[in-house]
């Protein structure tokens, strides 16, 4: 029972960068109205990208800002993307758009870093926090979990009481209408795509020295990050937020039971199925009458 | 005094032509009453002075600013406002967020309100729970909040009662009289022509009557005969 309980708090970590990631997604699709599955690549740039810089011998902090820069500046690629060819498309188009370019994006992100070639991915926030249960809790998790808390409150905060915030969600509403009354709305989408891909390129710095340390299994850490915006319904910030700490601490947990251990990656999906049959519950009763 | 000219305005919708070389002129203080049948090409007309769709070719003036080449934002900067079809509300907005959202810097919350009352004591519900008059005044009073000098209103009366279009009518009026050109289309032309002051009727993308409101409202069969063409016959 300790050593599950060990292995949960182990990953917190994770669930706190799947929860940041998770509010990502619902912040994208809620502003913009794209199921974006290219969040966790564009993370995965930045990430490489503070990498690379580190490696060449520049010092962790600013190499940790040029990276979040860079996170943000493919964001804005893949939003100036969109925003150009996709504006009037549907939303399975734009989702169609995104998974597309998630396969460019690591095919040309695993030729950029030398495929499964090892890179050394620094702690950017080492250390042990405080002892939790005789669980030792690491600075990483605990900054996580408060980044995830912070982002999502800040968000929500954002969107209900500036001017900037009121402009996105008239914009998520009704493109056409929040243009016609002269919100810059190309300018208003490429800063959402921007700040998300700064956002999730900081949290993957954080956990990346946890993962696969190859470009293709942190851009995959989007199936996570869906799994939690689909806790909250790709509407809810906090209830993503919780999935995806739930999601970690499951993962986390699952790593300790033996024979399943193995397994630990499918959990995402597990979530994936289990709410996507929870919200078809209704229909499947409709039927069954 | 503004004035809002169109000339010699062509456009396409999938390659072909909807609307085909139409003059239209549109001065502050005044209603310009665009009718037609259904398909006649009023809405396009009216969304490619608005920027949603390009136009192939022609001028769009608004007191010596040409338009037709920015977009639709740049447009509304320039004092073009555009409220469509289909009472477009923010609906997860309140009605006062449905009207903080347009608020331009020079222009206030009580303009809107004093235009249409009804709203003060709805300001803090959905825009997407109000009714559909409701949702139309919402509409137009965030149009005004933008502080426009030409505001194109499209088919406002669709689907609400008599009373509700009565008071928008009434409303639309007073716009005009503080000095903005309304461009208003319209189906019940009635309605439209007892408030307006120049009438334009367009048929297959072309205008066929430009003239007095009042001298067509006075000539029903005249007003038939514009909105059939030869059918009518």
């Amino acid at each position: 029972m300790d050593s599950l309980f060990t292995a949960a708090v182990a990953g917190l970590s994770a669930g706190g960068a799947y929860a940041i990631l998770g509010v990502c997604a619902i912040f994208t699709y809620r502003l913009v109205a794209v199921v974006n599955f290219t969040g966790a690549a564009i993370g995965a740039a930045g990430t490489f990208a503070m990498v690379a810089l580190f490696e060449l011998g520049m010092p962790l902090l600013p190499a940790v800002l040029f990276g979040v820069a860079a996170g943000a500046l493919a964001g804005l690629a893949i939003g100036l993307v969109m925003t150009t060819w996709f504006t009037g498309s549907n939303a399975s188009t734009k989702a169609a758009v995104t998974a597309a370019l998630l396969v460019g994006i690591i095919a040309v992100g695993l030729r950029l870093t030398g495929g499964q070639h090892p890179h050394y991915f620094p702690e950017i926030i080492p250390g042990s926090a405080f002892r939790l249960a005789g669980v030792e809790v690491t600075w990483a998790a605990v900054t996580t979990l408060v980044l995830s808390v912070a982002f999502t409150l800040l968000t929500e905060q954002f969107l209900a009481r500036t001017r900037t915030g009121l402009q996105l969600r008239a914009l998520s509403q009704r493109p056409m209408a929040a243009e016609l009354i002269g919100i810059r709305v190309r300018l208003l989408a490429l800063g959402v795509w921007a700040v998300t891909g700064g956002v999730t390129a900081f949290a993957l710095m954080i956990i990346a020295p946890l993962r696969s340390p190859d470009f293709a299994s942190l851009s995959l850490l989007v199936v996570p990050a869906l799994a939690a915006a689909l806790i909250g319904a790709f509407s809810s910030f906090r209830a993503a937020l919780i999935g995806g700490v739930m999601i970690g601490l499951i993962e986390g947990g699952v790593s300790a039971i033996g024979p399943v251990s193995q397994y630990r990656g499918a959990v995402p999906f597990l979530v994936i199925l289990a709410v996507l049959l929870w919200s078809q519950r209704g229909a499947r009763w409709d039927e069954a009458r | 005094m503004t004035t809002f000219s169109i000339g010699a305005l062509q456009v396409d919708r999938s390659g072909i032509p909807v609307i085909r070389g139409v003059d239209l002129e549109a001065r502050g203080g005044e209603i310009s009453v665009l009718l037609g049948s259904n398909g006649a090409g009023k809405t396009t007309f009216l969304e490619s002075l608005s920027g949603i769709i390009p136009v192939r070719s022609g001028f769009i003036n608004l007191d010596g600013v040409e338009l037709a080449k920015l977009r639709p934002g740049a447009r509304a900067k320039a004092g073009l406002s555009h409220v469509e079809q289909g009472r477009t509300v923010f609906p997860a907005m309140t009605t006062e967020e449905n009207l903080k959202v347009a608020l331009h810097p020079d222009a206030d919350l009580k303009e809107a309100y004093d235009l249409f009352p009804e709203l003060l004591q709805r300001r803090n519900v959905e825009a997407g729970m109000l009714s559909g008059g409701e949702q139309q005044m919402v509409v137009i009073a965030r149009s005004i909040v933008n502080r426009p000098r030409v505001i194109l209103i499209d088919e406002m009366s669709s689907g609400l009662a008599p009373v509700i279009v009565s008071r928008l009518m009434r409303a639309v009026r007073q716009l005009a009289d503080d000095g903005m050109a309304v461009v208003l289309v319209e189906q019940f032309a009635a309605l439209a022509l007892a408030i307006g002051n120049r009438a334009y009727v367009l048929r297959r993308g072309q205008i066929v009557y430009d003239g007095d409101c009042a001298a067509l409202a006075g000539d029903p069969a005249h007003l038939h005969r514009l909105y059939l063409g030869d059918a009518a016959a």
